[in-house]
């Protein structure tokens, strides 16, 4: 016998009873005391790390910068997030169900609209929290340096995050919903972030001023910002409305790689979530390259590869990177001008640059079997593999300094860069090289090493595989942190007692990384001689070892 | 519009192409029509990459033709009648982690307005084999136990239009003659089925014989009448 209603009902109960499932696996008060720590070193980390950077605050001349350039400048960050929103539904986003349930639930004559309706509400609470997260945490830190209370900041930081956050998701689930072409979506976005890029660096008004606006109101407030935030819930209920037209293809495709995404993020398998990454974004490198390369076989082969990879990256990737460029770029101006910790968001973005441009060496070392069948020890074969990412990095190094300069030159009182361009060429070769020479580290250590076994990572005991773990995640970044420390020098020299030998400053710098680049490429070529070596001496020692015990 | 005169599964220009990197496209299906009479059991054969799941994929809703229509018993594919109407087995089951295979029966019967679902199942499970795992988790089973936990969720609804891909992969030969026995009864019922396999021997229990080769349709008939090996893996 069957219901003529469909089986909405049947979903709710059987979602019940699916959360019962789980929550009954939960230990409560584990949950709960997990949730209190969390919240509490969190909360004491960021509180602590802000007095410990300690940044003064800044001059009335200053300030009126915030003032004049900050909305057009946080109205970017907006812009950028609906741009990337509009792409990520154009593209099959926002939404990802389980396998499961796009087999059986959307395939069911249930009502889809109300079915969706619950993982799209999940998709919309995880981007506020995590933009109330991040605009909280930035918005405290910017009330050190700006007039306003701590409390009206984080608040102010925490809402602009929040709609953010909303924009992001609410602009992928309309144009997923409307079918919006990629192209369009592309073109849409470019011009908005071209649009408001351009009030940042003149007066002319721009689409997400009131937007970048709502994140000042820890210092001063306009009611009429509220209409930014009144557009962001508009567009998220027309995309609520409309979720019942979400794509199956698209649900169908992102099930299984999302579960994937989420296993390799579990098992902090860099590599594995970029390529899902590009899978979950429809990125596939060109058929035909930008440019064919002149003859067959000559030159070094492996330098060959290297542009050949190179030559056939798409053009979302192409943005991407100078996206990254830019931000670099934007987050050194900031630094100079007292906003210390930017150069952290400076460094993890160079160690993604490098990763981007680094594709032709992590596709040798995702082949570690053709690797090892060549006639060349490998790790020569790898250093030669950062000659063509090295020289294609040089055009985003000067893409970051174009945007620094042109950022300062929007700014009262800027510093000057001691009347040198040559300084800042110098920092933007320092942070772009040394952040890739983290991000080289990062590629390099995932090919497997001959001299060890899983087994010997098992025999760890936890606590020591837990420092393993974490110290493998942050070497790398510490590595790319150098690059852009170089910026650090340069600015407490223009705070110093002689601005004049900046220039020395900024060389001494750019030698400090290019040694840093030299030891990295040396590791690379070295990197398993040594640890034959390093086995062998341990070997030799236990030997010895037992040989006395023997003996004695 | 369920009448014995609208095709249970109607096919117009039906088209599909992926992109392949830069501006290009890959065409996987070419301009297909087809009709599907209700009642009928349609053998789909072909190579690998002939375009047989793309097109058992595009019926069932989960993908998005690149052009042409998809009707079942007159519906659009997609419209809430056609998924009631259509129970599409796919190639690689999907189980919730959470749930045991009672519960799977359950949901899915459920979800399409089935209330006495209790005694079907229980008799596709004895059936099939999966007694005594009822309360386990198909998640943890085999990869047969688990085509055959998917062969139950497939059945314990109703639906007038089978859509099976690779249904025999991984069975052993008890649960081969239960899958039989299943599409012998869901035929007797007035079921149409469609059932992509490269399980050559059971083309001859088919009503019509359908071989798709890069897309397209290279033979539309009796299953008698042509030589299937040399269609499927052409010299």
């Amino acid at each position: 016998m069957t219901e003529p209603s469909t089986g909405n009902a049947a979903l709710r109960a059987l979602r019940a009873k699916r959360k019962l499932n789980r929550l009954g696996e939960v230990e409560w008060f584990d949950a709960a005391y997990k949730v209190y720590v969390a919240a509490l070193f969190g909360g004491i980390a960021l509180l602590w790390l802000s007095d410990l950077i300690g940044d003064e605050p800044l001059s009335d001349v200053h300030a009126a910068d915030v003032l004049r350039v900050g909305p057009s400048l946080m109205g970017l960050v907006a812009a950028v997030a609906v741009a990337f929103g509009l792409r990520s539904g154009s593209q099959g986003g926002p939404l990802a169900l389980e396998a499961a349930d796009v087999t059986y639930v959307m395939l069911a004559p249930v009502d889809r609209r109300r079915a969706l309706l619950r993982p799209a509400v999940q998709r919309l609470r995880g981007a506020a929290f995590a933009g109330a997260v991040f605009g909280g945490s930035f918005g405290q830190l910017a009330g050190r340096r700006l007039p306003g209370t701590a409390i009206a900041w984080f608040a102010s930081g925490a809402l602009f995050g929040v709609l953010v956050g909303l924009a992001w998701v609410g602009a992928a689930l309309l144009a997923h919903t409307t079918h919006l072409p990629l192209t369009a979506a592309t073109v849409i976005g470019l011009a908005l972030m071209t649009w408001q890029t351009v009030a940042v660096a003149t007066d002319v008004p721009g689409p997400a001023d009131q937007f970048g606006s709502l994140a000042l109101w820890g210092w001063r407030q306009h009611p009429v910002d509220l209409l930014a935030a009144a557009v962001v819930v508009a567009i998220v209920t027309v995309g609520l409305l409309r979720v019942g037209r979400t794509s199956l293809e698209a649900l169908d495709r992102r099930a299984s790689l999302v579960a994937q995404l989420r296993f390799a993020v579990t098992m902090q398998d860099l590599r594995t979530v970029i390529l899902l990454r590009r899978q979950l974004s429809h990125e596939h490198t060109r058929a035909r390259p930008w440019l064919r390369l002149p003859g067959r076989g000559g030159g070094d082969p492996v330098r060959r590869r290297g542009w050949q990879s190179l030559l056939r990256l798409p053009v979302g990737r192409l943005v991407r990177m100078v996206a990254l460029a830019a931000a670099i770029g934007a987050c050194q101006v900031a630094v100079l001008r007292g906003t210390t910790p930017l150069v952290v968001i400076s460094a993890l973005l160079s160690f993604v640059l490098g990763l981007e441009v680094l594709e032709p060496l992590s596709q040798e070392v995702d082949q570690p079997d053709r690797t090892d069948s060549f006639p060349v020890e490998r790790g020569e074969l790898m250093m030669r593999h950062l000659v063509a990412p090295a020289v294609a990095l040089f055009p985003f190094a000067l893409i970051g300094l174009a945007v620094a300069v042109g950022v300062l030159s929007r700014l009262h009182d800027a510093p000057g860069l001691g009347g040198s361009l040559g300084v800042g060429a110098l920092v933007a070769l320092a942070t772009a090289y040394g952040g890739a020479a983290g991000s080289v580290v990062s590629v390099v250590r995932d090919a497997p090493d001959p001299m060890s076994t899983n087994n010997q990572e098992m025999f760890l005991p936890p606590e020591m595989a837990g420092i393993t773990t974490s110290l493998r995640m942050l070497i790398p970044l510490v590595i790319s942190g150098i690059g852009a420390l170089s910026v650090l020098l340069v600015r407490a020299t223009l705070r110093g007692p002689d601005p004049s030998v900046v220039l020395g400053t900024a060389i001494r710098g750019t030698v400090a990384v290019v040694l840093l680049c030299a030891a990295v490429v040396m590791w690379v070529r070295k990197r398993d001689a040594f640890r034959r070596w390093w086995r062998g001496f341990v070997a030799e020692g236990r030997t010895q070892s037992y040989q006395q015990r023997s003996s004695s | 519009m369920n009448s014995r005169n609208t095709p249970a599964l109607a096919l117009r220009g039906l088209t599909k192409t992926y992109a392949a990197g830069g501006s290009g496209e890959r065409p996987a299906l070419a301009p297909l029509t087809l009709d599907v009479a209700p009642g009928q059991l349609v053998a789909l054969v072909g190579h690998n990459g002939s375009g047989k799941t793309t097109m058992l994929k595009m019926v069932a809703g989960l993908l998005d033709p690149s052009g042409g229509d998809i009707l079942v018993h007159g519906h659009h594919a997609g419209h809430a009648e056609a998924r009631r109407a259509i129970a599409y087995l796919a190639d690689q089951p999907t189980f919730y982690d959470d749930l045991s295979l009672a519960e799977h029966l359950e949901y899915i019967a459920r979800l399409h307005g089935v209330t006495d679902w209790n005694d079907r199942a229980t008799d596709l499970v004895t059936r099939l084999g999966l007694s005594d795992r009822f309360d386990q988790l198909p998640g943890t089973f085999s990869r047969g136990l688990r085509q055959k936990a998917a062969i139950a969720l497939a059945f314990v609804r109703p639906f007038s239009l089978l859509l099976v891909d690779e249904p025999f992969v991984g069975l052993d030969s008890a649960g081969k003659e239960a899958l039989l026995a299943l599409f012998a009864d869901a035929h007797a019922d007035g079921a149409a089925l469609v059932v992509a396999t490269h399980e050559l021997g059971f083309v001859s229990r088919a009503d019509r014989l359908v071989a798709l080769a890069d897309g397209e349709v290279r033979y539309d008939g009796a299953p008698g009448d042509t030589d299937v090996h040399a269609l499927v893996f052409p010299t």
